[in-house]
Parts: structure tokens; C-alpha cells; sequence
């Protein structure tokens, strides 16, 4: 082994001796791996038969076409666009203006409708729902039978159905 | 072949405007067709956006200075024509960007222009995860063998960082590649 007086680092024997052709080894490889690639060398696309040999006069036709003079049919078609600025902002002023109906509010809404809209709606409410919007101190028994009672049908069922109708206290005067 | 400064100068002339272009299109129009393709990826749409290409080409060569090489404005003005007619066709569709290049390439599956195998539609799924310009420094290395310094010109980027960039697309393809 050869030794390196002044920084003490030691190589391999013949190290410096072979290196160009390692080197050349290595690139060699590194082009033999890049050539493996699997990129595949192709992508697949293909081109209509005969499209390259027909484009040149297909592309000269557009340019010629394209090089065509337009003949302005009418020179006052500028003045048009101010005349229909002004005639735009005159219709929206006006349109504004005449179509500024007010709003509609609940108020609007005819009784019937409400009721058609309250009776025609299935809401759904639990009894917990229910007994928060309804006071309870102010409902009687007809707010929520569909068939309204009558005092008489009332006195006529306790009457059939209890054995002492005086057991109930009834104050009589209110039934008379 | 004509040289292309003489070409240029008949392009700008009147009397000798149509011959020139026809020679223009005809050294042309497959080098265009198919850098356009690779981006559009459908035949039908390349096709709308290489004769666009070529309208621009012949209405603009006045404007052409000479800076730079006649192919490669003419390349740069493809590049340009395929990106922007992509971005309008996702808009179109009210789909992003991204969702539009896959499903280019879905649609590959059924285009009867497109004769890749299962692993070259697979380069195709991998081109489409890749950003525009990678994408464009892969194809037109790989597929269309330029130099870097082509490239370059058209691309308006260092060779270095085409050089990265390429490098970078390789690695990505042929990761995706290799996954089941």
C-alpha cells in the first residue's frame, strides 16, 4: 500500500493505476441500464391513412378563405351601438320605476287561505311541540275532538253510565 | 429543403407568399402534428390545433423578427396553441385541469388512433401526473429525439434545467411504471 506522507490517507494498490478504465466500466453500465429502460421506446399513436398528404390544401383553403374580404354592409352600424345604449338605459329607468310594485306581506294573505293552507297540511307535531304552543289553561275539550260534544250528550252519558250521578257534585244549575 | 432565412423572406412576400407557405407546411406538418399530439393526445383535436397552429404562423410572419430559428417559434407557438386549447376544453367541461388529462387519457382506450399496449397507456397515465413542462422536456426528448439545445430554444429554459427536469420526468415515469 502506498502511503500519503502529508495527509496520512492510504489508497487501495493500483487504484489511481486502473481508475480511467472503471470509469469508463461505470458510464458504460449506467448507458446499458438507461437503454434497459422500461419506458417503451414507442407510445402507440397512430394518424389517419393519407391525413398528412391531404392537410397542406385543407390548412390553404382556410387562409384563402380566411384572407376574404368582408364588404361592411352597413356603414352606420357603429351609430347603432350608442343608440342602443341610450334606448337600454331609457327602458331601465322606466322599467324600474313602473315595475316597483311593494312587497307582499302576511297581512296580504286572505283568511281562507291560511285555513286552506292549515287544514291542507299534515304538520305532524309531537305533544311535546303541541303543549309548548298551546296554553293549556285555555283549551277545553271540543279544541281537540273532532266531533264537538254537547252539555246534553254529556249529562245523558254520565247519567247511563255512572249508578250516582249525584256522586259527581255537578252543580246542576250550570246543566239546566 | 429551402434555407430558412430565404423561406422567411418569401413568406413576407405577397408574390411569393402561397408557394412558401405550402413548402412551409409540407417540412412541417409532422413534426407539429406530432409534438401537438402528445399533448392533446386525440387525433381530431390535434388536428383542429396544428392547422390553427399553421393559420397563426402565416398571419403573425410579418411580426417574425429572426431572433430566434423559424421551427422554434413555430414549435413555441404549438406549445402555446395545445395548452390553451386544453384549458379551454376543462373549462367547457367544468372539470380541473388534472381531471381533464386523465380522462384524455380514459378515452385513449377507445380511440381507434391509439394502438399502445396496456404498459404504453400506462406511460400515459405517468405523463399526466407530470407538470406541463416535464412532461413537454420528456416527450420532446424521448419521443421526438431533440437536442437540449432545441429544446432550449423552445422552451425558453437553460439547458441545465432541462437537464433536471428531464431526469426528474424519467425517474416519475419509471417509478409509476413499475407499480402494479
Amino acid at each position: 500500500m502506498k502511503k500519503n506522507h502529508k495527509n496520512k490517507f492510504k489508497t487501495p494498490e493500483g487504484y489511481f493505476d486502473n481508475f480511467h478504465d472503471r470509469l469508463i466500466d461505470k458510464i458504460n453500465q449506467e448507458e446499458a441500464v438507461h437503454e434497459e429502460s422500461i419506458i417503451p421506446r414507442s407510445d402507440g399513436f397512430a394518424v389517419p391513412e393519407g391525413y398528412l398528404e391531404h392537410l397542406p390544401p385543407e390548412v390553404l383553403s382556410k387562409i384563402n378563405h380566411k384572407k376574404t374580404k368582408v364588404v361592411q354592409l352597413n356603414p352606420y352600424k357603429k351609430f347603432y351601438y350608442s343608440a342602443a345604449a341610450a334606448a337600454a338605459v331609457f327602458l331601465l329607468y322606466f322599467g324600474l320605476n313602473v315595475n316597483s310594485e311593494p312587497d307582499i306581506s302576511f297581512e296580504d294573505l286572505a283568511d281562507a287561505e291560511i285555513n286552506a293552507y292549515f287544514d291542507g297540511t299534515d304538520f305532524d307535531f309531537s305533544s311535546y311541540e303541541l303543549a309548548k304552543v298551546v296554553d293549556i289553561e285555555e283549551l277545553t275539550l271540543n279544541d281537540v275532538l273532532e266531533t264537538q260534544l254537547e252539555d246534553e250528550n254529556i249529562l245523558q252519558y254520565l247519567d247511563e253510565n255512572l249508578e250516582d250521578l249525584d256522586d259527581l257534585n255537578l252543580d246542576y244549575v250550570d246543566y239546566e | 429543403m429551402i434555407a430558412e432565412e430565404t423561406l422567411v423572406n418569401e413568406l413576407k412576400q405577397k408574390e411569393s407568399q402561397a408557394k412558401a407557405f405550402e413548402v412551409l407546411v409540407n417540412t412541417y406538418k409532422e413534426r407539429l402534428y406530432w409534438h401537438i399530439r402528445r399533448i392533446v393526445l386525440n387525433h381530431d383535436d390535434t388536428d383542429d390545433v396544428l392547422q390553427n397552429t399553421f393559420i397563426k404562423v402565416y398571419r403573425n410572419i410579418e411580426g417574425f423578427k429572426g431572433d430566434s430559428k423559424l421551427y422554434s417559434w413555430m414549435y413555441r407557438i404549438a406549445t402555446n396553441e395545445s395548452l390553451t386549447f386544453l384549458k379551454q376544453k376543462s373549462k367547457k367541461l367544468g372539470v380541473s385541469d388534472e381531471e381533464l388529462k386523465m380522462k384524455l387519457v380514459e378515452n385513449l382506450q377507445s380511440d381507434v388512433y391509439f394502438e399502445g399496449d396496456q404498459i404504453q397507456l400506462k406511460l400515459q397515465q405517468a405523463l399526466a401526473t407530470l407538470p406541463d413542462k416535464q412532461k413537454l422536456v420528456f416527450t420532446m426528448k424521448y419521443f421526438q429525439e431533440m437536442k437540449y439545445d432545441e429544446i432550449s430554444e423552445v422552451l425558453q429554459t437553460s439547458v441545465g434545467a432541462l437537464k433536471a427536469s428531464y431526469h426528474l420526468a424519467v425517474k416519475k415515469i419509471e417509478t409509476y411504471l413499475k407499480i402494479d
